[in-house]
This record gives C-alpha cells, structure tokens and sequence, in this order.
C-alpha cells in the first residue's frame, strides 16, 4: 500500500457521499467554465484590435438598402481614406440550405488591403492574388470553411442564391488562414457576377467599407461623409466598426454582470456543500483519526492526508467537469459556429479551465482545512472516547 | 521504602512513574482522576491494571501510552522522559516504542486485515518489499494469513482483535497497552486473544500494559494492579 491508495480508500469510505461531492462540482465546474468561455467569446468580438481602423458606409435607411458604387469616388478623395471595399452579403448557400456560411459579393480590387489582419494577409503570396484578380469567376474562402466541405483550390462551389436569383458557380483561387476561426468561416467572390448577373445591382452595393490610414481621424471623416451626402437621394449612414460593436458592449455589460453574478453564487454553494459535506465526513472519523495518531501519525501528517483526499475529490470532480465542458464546447462550435459566426471561436480557453481548477481547488482546501485542523487540534484520547 | 512503589519483580524498569497526577477541570472545578502515582514497571512485565468503573484506569494507560499528558509527576518510558518530548516527537516515540490494542479493535473499514496492519509501517523507512515481508511474517504469528485480503467486515470480532494485535506489534515495539481487550469478546475468543499476548510476552519478551476489570482476563497477567479512586491500591502477583 502507498500514500496514495491510503488516500484513495478513504475517499471512497461513503461512495455515496463522495459521488454527491463530485457529481456537484462537476456540475459547478462545467457550469462556470461553459458561461465564463462565453464572456470570453463575447468579449473578443468587441475588442477585435483590427477594426479600429475600419468604418461601415451604409444607407441611412437601413441595410436593405442600396448605395450607388459611384460614392467610392468621393470616398477615395479624402485624405485620411487608405482603401474603400465595396461589400454585398449574398447570403447564398452550399447544396443544403442549411449548410450556413458567410458569403459576399466583394470588390476583389481592395478586399485584401481593407480586411489585412482577418485574411492574414502577410501568409498571401501575390501570386495567389493575382490568381484570383484573373478569375472573374474565382472566389477565395476561409481554411475552416474549406475543411468542413472537403473543398480545395481549384475546386468549383456552386453557390445558391436566396436573395439574389442567380446561382453563382465559383472556383476556389485561395484558401486563406486567419488567427480567429470565426474570420475563416467565410466567402468571398467578385463583384461583378452580382453586378453583371442581377441586373438591379448594377452600379449598387450594400455597404462600403472604409480603411483609415490612422483611427483618429475618424469622427472627423464620418462627420464629412454624412454631411457631404445628406440630402441626397442616397443619404449615408456612416460608423465604425467599433461603434457598431459599442452598442454590442453594452448589452456584454449586462451579460458580464449575470454572468459573474452566477460564477459567485456557484462557487458559494459548491463551497458550503462540499465544507459541509466534508465537515460531516472527518468529524465521523474521529476515533480513526485518533488511532492514527496513536499509533505515531503526527498531527500534521493526518492534516496532510485529509487535505490531499478534499484536494483529490474536488480535483476528480473539477477535471471531470472541465472535460464535459470541452466536450459540450466542441458541440456549440459545430452546432452554433454556422449561424453565429463568432461561435465558431468558442471554447475553454486553457485559462478559463486552469482558473476553474484553482478555484476548485481552493474550495477543496478551505472546506477540507477548518474541520480537518479542529480534528487534529483535538486531544487523542477524546477522539478514542468517541468510539463510544 | 515508599508506600506506593509496587514490587512486580526484579528487572530494570522499562516504565518509571513518578508523583503521576491527572486533573480534569471542569470550569474552575477541579475534578482530580490519578493522585501521585509511584510506579515501576520492569521490562517484560505482563501487568494486569484493575479497579472500578471510573477509578482511572484507562486514564493512567493513556499517559503510560503516550497519547495524554499529565497535570503533575513524570513518567520516563523506554528510556524517555516524556514531558521532554513535543507533540511529533512523541508520536515519533509512540510508532517505535508502543502498541496499541483497543476494546472495539478501531480497525480502519476500507482497509484490508494486511493494509490495515500496514499502516504503521508507512511512517517508518521500511520499503515496499520489506513492509509486505513484515505484515506476512506478523499475521502468520497471529494465525491470520488466510484472512488477510479480507475488510474488518468480513471477520470475526476475535479475527478483528487478532489483526489489530498484528498491528500493535509489527513495528516491534517494547511496549503494548491494551484497554479492555477482550471487553467486546465472547469467552472462546477473548481466551484465545488472552492466549496470544501471553505468547507475546512470554515468548517475544513485549512489557505488556492491560486494562481490564474481568478477573479471568486479569489472571493471564503476571501482576495485577489496583487502582482505587485514582490511586494505587495494592499488587499482586498471580500465582498460576
Ligand atoms: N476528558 C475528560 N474530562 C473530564 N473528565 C474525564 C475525562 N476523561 C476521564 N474523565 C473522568 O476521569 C475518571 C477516570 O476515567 P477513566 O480513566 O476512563 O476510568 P476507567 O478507565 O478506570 O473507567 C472518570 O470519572 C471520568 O469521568
Ligand atoms: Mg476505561
């Protein structure tokens, strides 16, 4: 027998009681590490470092709404303009209507510069751009994206219109790789087979996305754009990336909040369980503890195997928890990645899961530490008495 | 010669008692159990301690065993003096020096009849092999072998007690205080456990402390002490 099999056996003394404890903290730890990975989620959206420097040109009528392309040209004359990307949702689909992904119709010209960071640009080679600038009928989608349909370059995505009544046949000119597999979850292809296929789009986009050269300048620049085409028979609506996602923080405050809010009360009552739980146990074991130590074990060595069964229980209960929340989190990104594009990033981030570990961890301990310490204090001859 | 030193034979003494006294308090209330207890006890002795309910038996055995401090006196054992030693020295002293054998065995439930009687082993530097080789060779003393991979559950109460004799001695101490060990026995078993710790005495030469307040086991003793209201009352050597 060792130190450890010593341990284990007595954790399994009431196997009862010790399935209550992990069953709960098992439930406690997936809990907390499914809700907090979403915060985390939530929160990478809003601080996407890349779109500081980008703003959205729309109508100010709402986004079913159509701009004349021709604004491109006022838009490109201001100086603190780098780049201007027409950009169309198409909101086509891939043989199965619900076999969801980003797809836009996008000026191929400046796409690459206006979205850099999101394509990884630097990876690109100006051959493979140029393979796609030479397709007119090329498209370029993202590595995840390319994963889940088997597809490879060269390979043709007949693309099938819902908004739009044309049904696009695409060949893949690149795969491109992103730092966020939200980013990769997306198509891309040229903007005139929207123009030249639907007659009503032609000299139309939704939207044009803007590039600064620095983001200081932009209140300054929105403020001329909206004013320059107010009255107009197309007036522009005119905000950045980051005001969009603004309003977006403002909801995740409130979410934020809810969310910690829960994580407390979670942790309190695994706490007040498993100290309870944990209180019963050892005070039960009062003779034993006392024969232990009669036969030479030191107070401080009967703490330390008390502690390292609270630590292994709750440890046991915490990786067993966090392995049903990877699980569950590798569900939400097939399931939900689809629909919501920036569930395809979501999962346990390792310090989401090392977090809840020393939390459990913690909560082993402190309920272990205060009845395990009054019962090694606790004169010996008083625990043999106890024997009744 | 002082009244209270007791004459239990020749031999050096493995348990010196001097001026024991044991005090509970309750509130400002003293409540005094063991007055000024003189003792000698010689190496390889078999003493029976006996006396009324509540006279201070277990008590005294508790300080003899190191496991209680007491209020006056001291008490060298096994060539300690045990008011020097602190609290892990003396649990230190207690795994080499003393057995224990209980009246309900305090056998530990989850563990096996061999991992039970390992136990006190973990706290010494024996490795593995010679741990197992240890706890085969002392539950072949008690006649136990067969039932080693058995749990507390499964044995007999005189099969209990055998494997917690097993226990006592496999870290071949000097000394093994036993408080009432047969109290929780029928006859037959309580003989044969009786039987036992003669051998252990006899033939291992372990000093043996028992509290009991049941003449027959009293008479597998050599000496028989008495305590009457927390002092000694007389001794007697038993005459077999
Ligand atoms: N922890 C304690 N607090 C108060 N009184 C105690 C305590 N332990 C023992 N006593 C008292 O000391 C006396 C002797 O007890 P004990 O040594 O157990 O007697 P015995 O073993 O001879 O029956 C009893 O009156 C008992 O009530
Ligand atoms: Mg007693």
């Amino acid at each position: 027998m060792r130190w450890l099999a010593l341990i284990w056996k007595s954790l399994l003394r009431s196997r009862r009681r010790t399935l209550l404890i992990v069953g709960s903290l098992v439930l406690s730890v997936f809990t907390v590490a499914v809700l907090q990975s979403l915060l985390t989620t939530l929160d990478s959206i809003t601080n996407n470092p890349n779109s500081g420097s980008r703003l959205a040109v729309r109508h100010k009528s709402g986004i079913t709404q159509m701009l004349p392309r021709s604004y491109e040209t006022f838009l490109r004359q201001q100086p603190e303009v780098e780049t201007v990307c027409s950009l169309q949702w198409f909101g086509g689909y891939y043989q199965d209507p619900r076999n969801f992904f980003a797809n836009f119709a996008s000026d191929e010209t400046t796409i690459f510069q206006t979205f850099r960071e999101e394509f990884g640009l630097a990876n690109i080679t100006e051959a493979q751009v140029k393979e796609y600038l030479r397709d007119g009928a090329g498209c370029i989608v993202g590595e995840s994206l390319a994963l889940k349909n088997g597809w490879k370059v060269g390979d043709v995505v007949p693309l099938t219109g819902t908004i739009f009544p044309i049904n696009p046949r695409l060949t893949i000119r690149l795969i491109f790789k992103s730092s966020r597999p939200s980013d990769e979850n997306v198509l891309h292809f040229h903007y005139k087979v929207l123009e030249e296929g639907v007659p009503r789009m032609k000299g139309l986009t939704g939207a044009f996305w803007v590039r600064v050269h620095r983001p200081e300048d932009i209140p300054r620049l929105i403020e001329r754009v909206d004013r320059h085409f107010a009255n107009s028979a197309y007036e522009t609506l005119t905000e950045t990336e980051s005001a969009f996602n603004l309003a977006f923080v403002k909801m995740l405050g409130n979410i934020s909040a809810i969310i910690q809010g829960i994580t407390i009360a979670v942790v309190l009552a695994i706490l007040i369980v498993t100290a309870n739980t944990m209180g019963t146990a050892i005070r039960e074991r009062g003779a034993e503890i006392a024969v232990f130590r009669a036969m030479g074990f030191s107070a401080s060595r009967v703490l330390s195997l008390l502690l390292a069964e609270g630590v292994l229980l709750v440890g046991l209960g915490a990786a067993l928890g966090l392995l049903l929340a990877q699980a569950a989190a590798g569900g939400v990104r097939s399931a939900m990645g689809a629909v919501m594009p920036f569930f395809a990033d979501f999962e346990i981030a390792s310090a989401t899961a090392l977090l809840c570990l020393a939390g459990a961890l913690a909560v082993g301990l402190l309920s272990t530490f205060i009845p395990a310490y009054a019962a090694t204090r606790r004169p010996i001859t008083e625990g043999l008495r106890s024997v009744g | 010669m002082n009244a209270n030193r007791f004459d239990l034979g020749g031999g050096e003494p493995i348990i010196t008692l001097r001026g024991i006294a044991k005090s509970y308090w309750r509130e400002a209330l003293e409540i005094p159990v063991l007055q000024g207890i003189d003792l000698e006890i010689p190496v390889g002795s078999f003493v029976a301690l006996m006396g009324p309910s509540g006279s201070g038996k277990t008590t005294l055995l508790n300080l003899v065993a190191g496991i209680d401090r007491p209020t006056g006196g001291t008490l060298e054992v096994c060539g300690h003096e045990l008011n020097d030693l602190d609290d892990d020295e003396l649990a230190a002293w207690r795994n080499t020096h003393v057995g224990f054998i209980f009246q309900n065995y305090n056998l530990v439930p989850v563990l096996t009849a061999f991992e039970n009687v390992e136990l006190p082993l973990l706290l010494t530097s024996l490795g593995r092999r010679a741990r197992r080789e240890r706890v085969a060779e002392v539950l072949a003393l008690v006649n136990l072998t067969d039932k080693q991979w058995n749990y507390p559950r499964q044995l007999s109460g005189g099969q209990e007690q055998r494997v917690a004799i097993a226990r006592a001695i496999v870290t071949d101490p000097d000394i093994l205080v036993a408080d009432e060990p047969t109290g929780a026995l029928d006859a037959k078993n309580a003989e044969e456990v009786l039987g036992l710790m003669g051998r252990l005495n006899a033939d291992m030469g372990k000093t043996i402390v028992m509290v009991t307040h049941d003449p027959k086991a009293a008479h597998h003793a050599r000496h028989q002490i008495h305590l009457e209201k927390g002092v000694l009352d007389r001794a007697v050597e038993v005459n077999r």
